[in-house]
């Protein structure tokens, strides 16, 4: 096994799947065995994929001998022979365990033309393609045990149809499609998802956002249920309903388990989400049923629930699915409509801005993280096990990316004639020397070579339960190496441990086949976040942007396996690192999902960083300047159309800091609207506000905690002042701006009052005695404020 | 007249002399051919005729004048790249003194230090090779031949500054010269990093100018620091100088030396080999530890 990426694979599946253990069966419906190779219980999964390491594992002659079995004699063109059998099948024991790998020469038991003419068609073929026919050959062993357990007819048809395709694309070394009257996914427009989370704006945009969000919460954990719900055969559909449609809810059933249900433990196949290619009518088949197995699961499982979760699942939940039963079945919901907005302008989007439907699968990655902070640790809850092979259809997303566009947006012709002529070689000005633009991002140059081929990045790990291939040890003690001299405060010793821990991986910075750099890390699929451990790039090859190269692809990495929170202690001289990528001081996580779990070190600092599932990090600063490029592009053809020059403003060379933006001549004209936000509740007459103001800022003057503010400070006292404070502000200045009449809201005179207190803590240290000054006097104007009406109390 | 016409000028000329390079060899090339050809025909007869004497003899003063034809434009187009490079200098210096004297108040944005490095990088790769004609030594400041005692570092010129740092320690940093100061014999020079932004004032010991030609490994090997000589070499990816010894010096004109840098965090007290230019290596002149 040459492909690292294989082998950083392996210990993942098993620990996701130890992480969520127990779940299987009580995701799937009732009458699910877990011993049913083809359910999705975790176990069975979980076993494909250890059997396709084996199988993957084995010698080149053993390969061969496996796939022999499943490929058709070519000693001559009347040989009708479909696969070789061995002339000595094993007794007891299993052929493929440690029997002896056939020789090329052995006779076939059934044409008697040896192996060799059997496999004489895989002689040029990649260890590859070879390794994914092998996966499929374990995938068709296990539907051949599924065929033959199931018993359900059409089940079992369904699954002796997949046999067979799956036979024969190893046969033709093809890819398998699913052909015949299915279609193709997805099946209906608007799909559930979309549904779902539309139902939940429709619904609930009116509440405050905290409740707001306890029902979009409510929404994803609904999807994530569905996506792993096993559906109700035809059979028992028929017998419950009584009737006459039983023939469509065949046909879905039958998508279903192509495309939803076998591939989750079928890895050959294309997997689909149920939610995202099945719509409303589907939900319709489905909902009672599920909705009485989902509640009668909550009620039995109710004491694993965390405390604060209980009362929102126990209360919330069953108000939630009949209010969604209403809309199912409901004759004129809005909630399907192709093109549903919301009616109301103000409706503020829901929670995170992946909520909105075209988000198609982040929406979906963003749902499983939430829905572990509601289920308690022990159980591993409903965190379903995802594959990486998440694939969407490419059509959906970019229609749907379409539809959401903001009103008054540009038209998309205008946007794609603009990209013409950015992306148009002739139209660009002179080659391309990004390397030497001061303001080329930092991550532009990595980027570059990893593209070339340069540098590579590859998730590595120990492994206890298989023997990891030299060339991950070798990297894995290179990683050692650059962590333990870089970091020269950790003891080696506990580097070494933590990296080869099987629980800890690293994402390896290569060059030249040597690793230069990495970010050691810990996943915590039931906490739903990622601890960094270690991180460093080794000190010759810094300060190029490998730092912030493998920090995008580690998120990206954790994207795809539905962890969007990132936890570290940051030493001193890490903080700025962190920084940079995305990294905040302000922990968002609750503590009790990470206390215990992460390494506390003495003096450093936690830091957390919050991944958005749409974002390509990898890209990211590319993509930006790239809307940058298009923005310039746009205002330059605005200002052509507009074509009209007013004198410059005067009035700041009048002493005037700040004017309001609507009062610049020319900006509406320019399409400009100011936000209506606080026109409600502003004091209507000027003259009202600027005496209110007046008094107040005259109030504030006479404050004995005043002194320091009174005027802008001065270079002599201070010299560097001006370098640290960018905006600075004082009393005398407001006096003169509200002279001036610039203070039209009040919005604009409370900001630079605070900007007075920010400022002050922002230069001087928190123990002085100006931002003791600062403090009192926040305190002063800020129930001065209040008592004059200006700010709610 | 503008730097601006006069490096246009002076690339238009250039231009012209690789055209001219062309032609030269077009022409010497026949002559080649012509002695190939007349040794061939004298090895088939095996004798060695006064007639193919005598037209050797002129068939090679020819090639020899075609040679040195080609010879002096080149070493023309190499003077032409030299004024050229030394305009865009002026101009870089003139463009800093403008930044530096007029304290305008947006501060001047700071390069990213990755494109700083780059930039280093850069100017180490297109450090002119020097050329001799032969027989003619190195000059100073050519690979690791050192500058004379009595000479003085241009304004804008990059040197290896020992400066203080403020825990007190001695760091040999790259800085940019200044100014020389005739009468106190100081130097002022300014930290390549920008983040650093101070401006040290320097006796001349604690200044080495940086080379400003690159030897050539297969015409000059003496001009270059032999395996194992200690010298100061600028650590890759930062703007310090530090102790190293060498472990190869370049093969070829492009290539780097290959160094070990003193570093007591591995067992044996020095780095793992790493490539540096000729460009950011010095010799070292301190003989006791620091």
């Amino acid at each position: 096994m040459s492909d690292p990426a294989t082998q950083a694979l392996q210990p993942r599946l098993q620990a996701q799947a130890s992480g969520s253990a127990g779940t299987g069966a009580s995701t799937a419906g009732p009458g699910t065995t877990s011993s049913d190779p083809v359910r999705p219980g975790l176990s069975q999964q979980q076993r494909a994929s250890q059997k396709k390491a084996q199988v993957r594992a084995f010698p080149r002659a053993k390969k061969l001998e496996k796939l022999g079995v499943f490929s058709a004699c070519k000693a001559s063109d009347t040989c009708k022979c479909n696969g070789w059998k061995n002339p000595n099948p094993p007794s007891a024991t299993r052929m493929d365990l440690q029997q002896q790998a056939a020789s090329l020469s052995e006779p076939c038991r059934s044409c008697g033309h040896a192996l060799a003419d059997h496999v004489s068609h895989l002689e040029n073929v990649s260890e590859d393609e070879i390794n994914r026919l092998l996966g499929m050959v374990v995938d068709v062993e296990n539907l051949f045990m599924s065929v033959h357990k199931e018993e359900d007819t059409d089940t079992k048809q369904v699954y002796f149809y997949l046999f067979k395709l799956l036979r024969k694309c190893i046969l033709q070394m093809s890819q398998p499609v699913v052909e015949g009257s299915l279609g193709s996914p997805p099946f209906e427009r608007p799909n559930i998802e979309q549904g779902v989370l539309n139902f939940v704006q429709y619904k609930f945009s009116h509440l405050a956002p905290k409740e707001r969000q306890t029902m979009f919460e409510l929404s994803k954990m609904f999807l994530i249920c569905l996506n792993y719900w096993k559906l109700e055969t035809p059979t028992q559909y028929r017998q419950r309903t009584q009737k006459d449609d039983a023939t469509a809810y065949k046909l879905d059933y039958t998508r279903w388990l192509c495309y939803c249900h076998v591939p989750q433990s079928n890895d050959s196949l294309p997997r689909y989400e149920t939610t995202q290619v099945f719509g409303r009518n589907l939900l319709k088949s489905i909902f009672t049923v599920t909705r009485r197995q989902l509640l009668e699961k909550f009620r039995v499982e109710k004491d694993k629930l965390l405390p604060e979760k209980r009362t929102l699942i126990l209360t919330h939940f069953p108000k939630f699915l009949s209010m969604l039963e209403e809309e199912i079945y409901g004759e004129n919901s809005p909630i399907w409509e192709a093109d549903f907005t919301m009616p109301a302008s103000d409706s503020a989007q829901i929670g995170h801005q992946t909520a909105s439907p075209a988000s198609g699968s982040p929406a979906l990655s963003k749902c499983l993280n939430s829905t572990s902070s509601l289920v308690s640790s022990d159980t591993g809850g409903i965190e379903p096990i995802t594959g990486d092979k998440r694939k969407l259809p490419e059509a959906l997303t970019l229609e749907d990316a379409k539809r959401i566009r903001v009103m008054g947006d540009i038209p998309m012709e205008l946007v794609n004639e603009v990209m013409m002529t950015i992306t148009d070689p002739a139209a660009m000005l002179g080659p391309e020397t990004n390397l030497l633009t001061p303001n080329a991002a930092r991550d532009e140059t990595a980027r570059l070579e990893e593209r070339r081929g340069i540098i590579e990045f590859h998730v590595i790990g120990n492994s206890l339960s298989q023997k990891s291939n030299k060339k991950i040890l070798m990297w894995l003690v290179g990683l050692q190496n650059v962590f333990s001299h870089q970091l020269p405060r950790m003891p080696k010793e506990y580097i070494t441990r933590l990296v080869f821990d099987p629980k800890h991986k690293t994402l390896a910075l290569i060059k030249d086949g040597r690793v230069i750099g990495g970010i050691c890390f810990r996943m915590f699929p039931t906490q739903g976040f990622t601890e960094i451990v270690f991180c460093a790039v080794t000190s010759n090859e810094q300060v190029k942007g490998y730092g912030t190269h493998l920090m995008n692809h580690l998120k990206e990495y954790h994207i795809k396996h539905n962890i969007l929170y990132f936890l570290t202690y940051a030493d001193e001289y890490a903080i700025g690192y962190f920084k940079k990528q995305g990294f905040s001081k302000d922990i968002k996580v609750p503590k009790s999902r990470y206390l215990g779990y992460i390494k506390d070190y003495e003096g450093a600092t936690l830091m957390e960083c919050e991944l958005n599932p749409r974002i390509p990090y990898t890209e990211l600063s590319h993509i930006i300047k790239r809307q940058k490029e298009i923005i310039k592009k746009l205002i330059e053809r605005k200002q052509s159309q507009i074509r009209k020059v007013y004198p410059g403003l005067t009035c700041f060379k009048e002493g005037v800091r700040q004017i309001p933006v609507e009062s610049i001549p020319g900006i509406r004209e320019t399409g400009w609207k100011p936000t209506n936000k606080d026109k409600g509740k502003e004091v209507k007459d000027p003259d009202v506000l600027y005496n209110m103001l007046k008094n107040l800022l005259a109030q504030i003057k006479t404050h004995p905690d005043a002194w320091p503010f009174m005027e802008p400070v001065k270079k002599s006292e201070a010299p560097d002042y001006y370098e640290v404070i960018r905006f600075p502000i004082d009393l005398k200045t407001m006096t003169e701006k509200l002279k001036n009449r610039y203070y039209v809201t009040k919005k604009l005179f409370i900001a630079d009052l605070q900007r007075i207190i920010s400022n002050c803590r922002e230069y001087n240290p928190p123990d002085s005695e100006y931002c003791k000054c600062a403090n009192t006097l926040e305190k002063f104007f800020y129930f001065k404020l209040k008592d004059g009406g200006l700010i709610e109390k | 007249m503008s730097a601006d016409t006069k490096i246009a000028e002076l690339l238009t000329e250039l231009h012209q002399l690789i055209k001219q390079t062309q032609e030269e060899r077009s022409r010497s090339e026949h002559n080649l051919l012509n002695i190939q050809k007349t040794h061939e025909r004298m090895q088939t007869e095996n004798k060695t005729s006064p007639y193919y004497r005598t037209k050797l003899r002129g068939l090679y003063t020819t090639a020899k004048a075609d040679a040195e034809a080609e010879c002096s434009i080149l070493r023309h187009s190499l003077d032409k790249i030299a004024e050229i490079k030394s305009l865009l200098e002026e101009r870089r210096i003139a463009a800093k003194m403008a930044g530096v004297y007029s304290d305008s108040d947006p501060p001047r944005k700071t390069m990213r230090r990755g494109v700083l490095m780059t930039l280093l990088q850069q100017s180490a790769m297109t450090l002119p090779l020097w050329i001799g004609k032969p027989g003619e030594s190195p000059p100073p400041l050519c690979g690791a031949i050192p500058a004379s005692g009595d000479y003085v570092a241009k304004q804008g010129d990059k040197v290896a500054a020992r400066v203080k740092a403020v825990d007190g320690d001695e760091q040999w940093i790259l800085a940019e010269v200044v100014s020389y100061n005739h009468s106190t014999n100081k130097y002022e020079v300014d930290d390549i990093d920008e983040e650093g932004k101070e401006r040290h004032t320097l006796s001349r010991r604690r200044i080495i100018p940086l080379p400003q030609w690159k030897a050539n490994p297969e015409t000059d090997p003496d001009a270059l620091f032999s395996k194992d000589q200690l010298v100061l070499a600028l650590y890759p990816q930062t703007t310090c100088f530090y102790r190293a010894l060498i472990h190869t010096p370049p093969h070829r004109p492009q290539d780097d030396y290959s160094v070990l840098f003193e570093d007591t965090s591995y067992a044996d007290g020095y780095s793992p080999p790493l490539n540096v230019a000729q460009r950011y290596v010095v010799a070292c002149k301190e003989n006791k530890k620091k």
